[in-house]
C-alpha cells in the first residue's frame, strides 16, 4: 500500500502502521504501484444503440424485478410483480404485440441507417484523402 | 450535476452571460429556478451548455439545437458495478451518447482532468477542464446544526464519516470492513454514513445487518446542509472507499470543513485531493484502521493535513472556476461608446408614479433629478404589486416625464402563501447555495427579459444603478455588469441578509450608496469584503403646509399621532394600534392615532382614524399638524418619514428596536424611541414629546436641513464619473 499526500511523510507513516500491525501479529500491506488512470473505453454510439434496440425490442419481456421498499412491503411488492408477470404474461403479450412489431421495425430501420452512416463516413474519408493528395501534388508542381 | 448547473449559472453571470437552467424533469416547486427542457428554444447566437452524466433524452435533443453548444461532462459510473441491474444499460447508453455528441458540440468541458481524458477517448476535440468549486464559508462551525452536533458529540472515538449515496461503486461494504478493523483497536469507534439509500435494496439490507452486528454504525440518510456540516465537523476523519469519482464533491466539502480526508485513489480522487489529505491505493483494512487511529490522535499530523487541505480548498475557488470557464466561452460583446453625457441605466423591481414603497419612491426621485445631467433609462418590470409581481403595466418602452422606461414581463407571479412557507422553512438556518438561490428565484420578480437586457446592453451604458438588494433584478443583475454597478441596497437587519447568495450584490459592485451610517455598519458587519460604501440617503423637498387644511378635509380635531406608510403587519402597524389603545384606556385626553396609507390590514380602535392613501399636499399638511409622527417599523434602511417629519418641525416616536431610526433620533435630538411591545414605554414617549415638542421640532428642522437633493444627486454623479474615469 502506498500513501500519497504532501502534508505527511508517507514512509514514516507507513513504517508506524506496519510496526503497529506487526505488534498485533498481522501482515503489513503489499507494495503496489499507485493507480493513476483508469478511464473508461469509448462506447461507439451506432453499435451500442443497435445492440440496445435489439436487446429491448421485445416489449413483452420485463426488466429485472426491483423495489426500493424495505421489509414486508418491499417483499410484497416483489412478489406481487412476479405474480402479475406470471399470471398476466399472456395478456401482456397480447397488449404489446403491435409494439413488439413496431420496435422490430425501428431496430431494422436504425440498423440500415447506421450502416448507411458508416458507409458515408468511409466515403467522405476517402474523398478527403483524395483531395489532400491532389492538393499536395498541386503544391509540388508549383 | 443539478447543483453544478445552478452554481455555474452564477459563474456565467460574472462573465457577463445571462442564462436559464433547463432540465428534463422539473418538480413544480422548483420551476422558478429551473425550466422544463421543452421550453428551451435557443436563438442562433445563443450558447447551450449541456451537463451530461447518465443517459438522458436531452443528449439527443442537444445535438439538433440550432445554436452553439457545449457539453459539460460530470462522468458516468462504469457499468461493471451494475451488471444485471436496470441501471447498467443507462450507464452504457450515457457513454454512447457522450461519443455521439463529439461531432456536434463546439466545446467539451470536463470538471476534472480525468473527465477530460474520458471526453478525449470518446472522440471529443477542443476539450477543456473547468473544476467545480467549493464555498468554504458554508462549512464553518457556525453552519453546524446544533441538535445533531450535540448528539454526535456524545459518540465514541475515533469518529469516521463518509458522505455518499449507498450504491455499489461507493463500496460501503469496504467502509464496514474498515470499521470492523477499527473496532478491534478502538472499541468505541463510530462510523457515520451520510447519504440516501434504498432501504428495501437487498445489498443495503445485507450491509445494514453487518453494520448492526458490529455496532457503532449510523446511517444518517439524507440530511440538511446544516446537518451535513455537523457530521463533517464532528468527525475525526473523512473516509472515501469509492471506486469511481468524476470529481468527488464530498472530498472537497470535507476539506472545507477541516476534517482530515483519507480516500481511495480511484479515478479523479487523487486529482481532486491535489496532493492534500491522504490518498491510498490498497484497501488493507487493518492498516487503514491504524492509519485512521493515527490521524485521529496525532495532533501534529492532523494540523498539517488540515493546513494543506485549506490550501487545496483555496485552489478550488469560485474564481478558479470562473477563469477556467472564461477560457471556454466567447466573451460577451462590449461596445463602449464614449459620450459627453454619461449614459446610465437604472434597474429597479418596480417603477412608476403610482407605486408605494420607500425604495421605489427613492429610485424615481433620483431618476427624475438625475435626468437633466445624464442620459438615463429605467429597466424595470411590468409589476405594480410587490406581493404578487403580477404584470399590470404594459410591456415595452414607455415615457415618464423626461425618463425612458423599459418594462419587462414577470415570468412567474409570486404565490405568497407558498413563498411564506418556503421562507419559514429556510430562514435562520445555514443553507447551501441551491436552497438560497431557490428562495431568491421565488422572491422574484423573475423577469428573464430584464436580466437579458442588462447583459446584452452592458456596453451601451457607463453605469448601472441598482435599487434594493433584496430582489432578483439586483441580485442576479449586479454580477452581469459588476464593474459598472452602483447599488443602493436599502438594507436592514432581516433574515435574507444572512444569505451568502447576496454576497455578489455587496462585494461585486463598484460602490454601495447607503442611506444611513447604521445601514453601512450593518453591511460591513455582515459582508466584511463589501465594496466601497458611501452614505448618501435621500433629499427632502417639503411643500408649504397648512395643518388646518388636513384637519378640515378629514374632520380631525384635537391632538393626533400620525403613522404614514404601508398598512402591513410587517411595518408594526398592528402593534402600534395596540399600544395606542392601551394609552386611550389609561388617559381620557390621549391623542388620536391617524393612519394614512393603503395595505392589507385595516386596524380599528377607539380614536383610531384611517384616512387611506393621501396625496402629497395632504401628506405635508398632516405631518406638520401632528403632535408626533410614529415610526413603528423595525426594518428600515432609512426612515424617510422621520426626515420628512423633522423637516416640518414635528418630533418622531421611533421603534427602539430599529438601529436606523434610533440613530436618526439620537443624531437629531428630535424624537424619542419606544419599545413597540411595551405600553408604558409608549405612554412615556408620548408624554415626553407632548412636553418637549417645540424644542424637538426646532432640533429636527435643523437636522433635516442637511438633506438636500443637490447633495444627493451630486453624490450619484460623482459615483458615475468615477466609473467613467476608470473604464
Amino acid at each position: 500500500m502506498k500513501l500519497m499526500g504532501k502534508d505527511l511523510t508517507p514512509a514514516k507513516v507507513m513504517a508506524f502502521v506496519t510496526e503497529r500491525l506487526e505488534a498485533r501479529g498481522l501482515a503489513g500491506p503489499a507494495e503496489l504501484d499507485l493507480r493513476t488512470d483508469g478511464v473508461e473505453a469509448r462506447v461507439d454510439p451506432l453499435t451500442f444503440n443497435l445492440q440496445a434496440l435489439e436487446a429491448n425490442a421485445d416489449a413483452t419481456q420485463g426488466l429485472p424485478l426491483e423495489t426500493h421498499r424495505d421489509g414486508l412491503a418491499g417483499r410484497a411488492v416483489v412478489v406481487a410483480k412476479r405474480v402479475f408477470r406470471g399470471v398476466g404474461q399472456v395478456f401482456i403479450n397480447e397488449a404489446l404485440g403491435r409494439q413488439r412489431v413496431f420496435n422490430g421495425h425501428v431496430r431494422d430501420s436504425y440498423a440500415q441507417l447506421a450502416a448507411e452512416v458508416i458507409r458515408l463516413r468511409q466515403r467522405v474519408e476517402e474523398l478527403e484523402g483524395e483531395e489532400e493528395k491532389k492538393a499536395v501534388s498541386t503544391r509540388k508542381r508549383k | 450535476m443539478g447543483q453544478a448547473a445552478i452554481a455555474w449559472q452564477r459563474v456565467l453571470r460574472h462573465l457577463g452571460h445571462e442564462g436559464q437552467v433547463y432540465a428534463d424533469e422539473v418538480a413544480p416547486a422548483w420551476r422558478s429556478l429551473v425550466r422544463p427542457a421543452t421550453e428551451l428554444k435557443p436563438r442562433a447566437d445563443d450558447f447551450v451548455l449541456y451537463h451530461h452524466g447518465i443517459a438522458s433524452p436531452l443528449a439527443g435533443r442537444v445535438m439538433l439545437l440550432p445554436c452553439r453548444k457545449g457539453v459539460v461532462f460530470h462522468n458516468i459510473t462504469p457499468a461493471r458495478f451494475y451488471v444485471g441491474k436496470r441501471l447498467e444499460e443507462a450507464l452504457v447508453s450515457g457513454r454512447a451518447q457522450l461519443a455521439a455528441m463529439a461531432d456536434f458540440v463546439d466545446v467539451s468541458i470536463g470538471v476534472s482532468q480525468f473527465n477530460a481524458r474520458e471526453l478525449e477517448v470518446a472522440g471529443h476535440r477542443e476539450v477543456k477542464v473547468v473544476p467545480l468549486f467549493v464555498e468554504p464559508e458554508r462549512f464553518t462551525a457556525r453552519s453546524m446544526d446544533p441538535k445533531l452536533s450535540a448528539r454526535l458529540a456524545k459518540a465514541g472515538r475515533p469518529r469516521v464519516v463518509s458522505v455518499s449515496r449507498v450504491v455499489p461503486h461507493k463500496r460501503m461494504e469496504d467502509l464496514i470492513s474498515l470499521h470492523a478493523e477499527l473496532r478491534q483497536i478502538a472499541p468505541g469507534a463510530e462510523l457515520w454514513v451520510v447519504g440516501g439509500f434504498a432501504a428495501g435494496n437487498e445489498d443495503f439490507k445485507a450491509l445494514k445487518q453487518k453494520a448492526d452486528r458490529l455496532g457503532g454504525v449510523t446511517f444518517l440518510g439524507r440530511v440538511s446542509h446544516a446537518e451535513l456540516v455537523a457530521a463533517y465537523r464532528s468527525a475525526d476523519v473523512f473516509v472515501s472507499m469509492s471506486e469511481h469519482e468524476g470529481f468527488g464533491v464530498p472530498l472537497a466539502e470535507a476539506m472545507a470543513a477541516d476534517v482530515p480526508v483519507l480516500a481511495f485513489g480511484a479515478a479523479a480522487v487523487p486529482e481532486t485531493m491535489g496532493g492534500r489529505g491522504i490518498v491510498f491505493d490498497e484497501k488493507h483494512f487493518a492498516a487503514l484502521a491504524e492509519l485512521v487511529q493515527l490521524v485521529s490522535t496525532d495532533a501534529e499530523l492532523r494540523a498539517s493535513l488540515i493546513a494543506g487541505q485549506r490550501e487545496r480548498v483555496a485552489e478550488l475557488s469560485f474564481s478558479s472556476t470562473r477563469d477556467a470557464l472564461a477560457r471556454c466561452l466567447p466573451s460577451p460583446a462590449k461596445r463602449v461608446k464614449k459620450t459627453a453625457r454619461p449614459r446610465v441605466a437604472m434597474v429597479v423591481q418596480r417603477f412608476g408614479e403610482e407605486l408605494t414603497g420607500g425604495a421605489e419612491s427613492l429610485a424615481r426621485q433620483v431618476a427624475l433629478r438625475l435626468a437633466p445631467h445624464v442620459k438615463l433609462e429605467v429597466l424595470t418590470t411590468c409589476a405594480v404589486d410587490h406581493l404578487t409581481w403580477k404584470n399590470e403595466l404594459p410591456e415595452g418602452e414607455a415615457r415618464d416625464g423626461p425618463l425612458t422606461v423599459y418594462r419587462f414581463p414577470v415570468r412567474r407571479p409570486r404565490r405568497l402563501r407558498e413563498f411564506n412557507r418556503l421562507s419559514d422553512s429556510l430562514f435562520g438556518k445555514p443553507l447551501d447555495f441551491v436552497s438560497e438561490t431557490h428562495w431568491l428565484a421565488e422572491q422574484g420578480p423573475l423577469a428573464p427579459g430584464l436580466l437579458e437586457a442588462i447583459g446584452a446592453r452592458a456596453g451601451e451604458f457607463d453605469a448601472f444603478l441598482f435599487f434594493t438588494y433584496l430582489y432578483l433584478p439586483t441580485a442576479w443583475g449586479v454580477p452581469l455588469v459588476a464593474s459598472k454597478a452602483v447599488v443602493v441596497p436599502t438594507a436592514h437587519d432581516e433574515a435574507p441578509l444572512s444569505f451568502q447568495a447576496f454576497d455578489d450584490v455587496f462585494t461585486a459592485p463598484r460602490s454601495l450608496l447607503c442611506s444611513t451610517p447604521e445601514e453601512a455598519a450593518l453591511i460591513e458587519r455582515r459582508f466584511p469584503k463589501a465594496a466601497r460604501r458611501r452614505i448618501v440617503g435621500s433629499g427632502l423637498e417639503p411643500l408649504p403646509a397648512q395643518p388646518r387644511r388636513f384637519r378640515e378635509h378629514f374632520g380631525i380635531t384635537g391632538p393626533y399621532l400620525l403613522y404614514l406608510g404601508r398598512m402591513e403587519a410587517g411595518k408594526g402597524v398592528l402593534d402600534l394600534v395596540s399600544r395606542h389603545q392601551a394609552l386611550v384606556s389609561a388617559f381620557h385626553d390621549a391623542p388620536s392615532l391617524v393612519l394614512a396609507g393603503a395595505g392589507n390590514v385595516q386596524p380599528r380602535g377607539t380614536r383610531v382614524i384611517c384616512v387611506g392613501r393621501i396625496d402629497e399636499q395632504h401628506k405635508w399638511d398632516a405631518l406638520s399638524g401632528a403632535l408626533a409622527v410614529v415610526v413603528p417599523s423595525r426594518y428600515e434602511s432609512l426612515s424617510l418619514l422621520t426626515l420628512e417629519a423633522f423637516a416640518v418641525g414635528t418630533p418622531v416616536l421611533g421603534n427602539a428596536a430599529s438601529d436606523v431610526v434610533v440613530g436618526q433620533l439620537q443624531r437629531s435630538g428630535a424624537g424619542v424611541p419606544f419599545a413597540l411591545d411595551d405600553d408604558a414605554s409608549f405612554g412615556e414617549a408620548v408624554k415626553r414629546v407632548g412636553v418637549e415638542r417645540a424644542a424637538m421640532g426646532k432640533a429636527g428642522k435643523k437636522y433635516a436641513a442637511q438633506f438636500t437633493w443637490d447633495a444627493v444627486i451630486g453624490a450619484y454623479l460623482d459615483e458615475i464619473e468615477r466609473i467613467r474615469r476608470k473604464s
